[in-house]
């Protein structure tokens, strides 16, 4: 029990996941309150800040803000906050498909 | 013990060749920048300064809203932005099209 203790504070804080992968890659990123943005990350820290060069933003349906469209605004070279980052992930790895619980619902 | 400073971690594995997000920011001080917050709203300032949470000293401020499309709330003199709501910063940003 006090080895388990002294483990976790002996280990330094390493982060676990590896931003490295993504350098010069597209990324997607979904911050807090609903916000998307896509850019070429640039460079990140620990508190996973980013930056990223020729951002756009992905902007929400005026009706729906729950709802990504197609419409989207030119941002440039952005920092993005670590504190409101939700999801990174590579660019060209998404697409959107149908809603697969659709049926569920009727249900 | 002393402070470390701003983006010096010990066991980081981030490659020291990359950007740091918060030089970036530092980079930016004198000039103006574009704040984007996880609501609606907007800010172009120019930056005086900024702290390890990121809250801004901001100077010549406009603030825009953006649902309402009654955009531009101009504000002078010198803001506090609290950062717990920043989302992205745009150094040299003129914000959104108005």
């Amino acid at each position: 029990m006090v080895n388990d203790k002294d483990d976790s504070q002996r280990k330094k804080k390493e982060s676990i996941v590896d931003l490295s992968k993504f350098l010069d890659k597209k990324v997607r990123v979904k911050f807090q309150g609903g916000r998307e943005a896509t850019g070429v990350l640039k460079g990140y820290d620990q508190l996973l800040n980013l930056v990223l060069d020729g951002a756009i933003e992905h902007l929400r349906d005026a009706e729906d803000p729950t709802v990504i469209g197609d419409e989207t605004r030119n941002l440039g070279l952005i920092v993005a906050r670590g504190t409101a980052i939700t999801v990174v992930a590579p660019a060209d790895g998404m697409e959107q498909i149908p809603n697969p619980f659709a049926n569920a619902d009727e249900q | 013990f002393g402070k470390r400073r701003r983006g010096e971690m010990t066991s980081t594995s981030v490659n020291p060749s990359t950007l740091l997000p918060l030089e970036l920011v530092d980079k930016c001080i004198g000039s103006r920048i574009w704040v984007i917050m996880k609501n609606d709203k907007e800010i172009v300032g120019t930056l005086s300064g900024f702290d390890d949470y990121v809250n801004m000293v901001l100077e010549d401020v406009v603030e825009f809203e953006n649902t309402p499309d009654g955009k531009k709330v101009t504000k002078l003199d010198t803001i506090l932005l609290n950062g717990n709501h920043i989302t992205m910063l745009v150094p040299g940003g003129e914000g959104p099209e108005v």
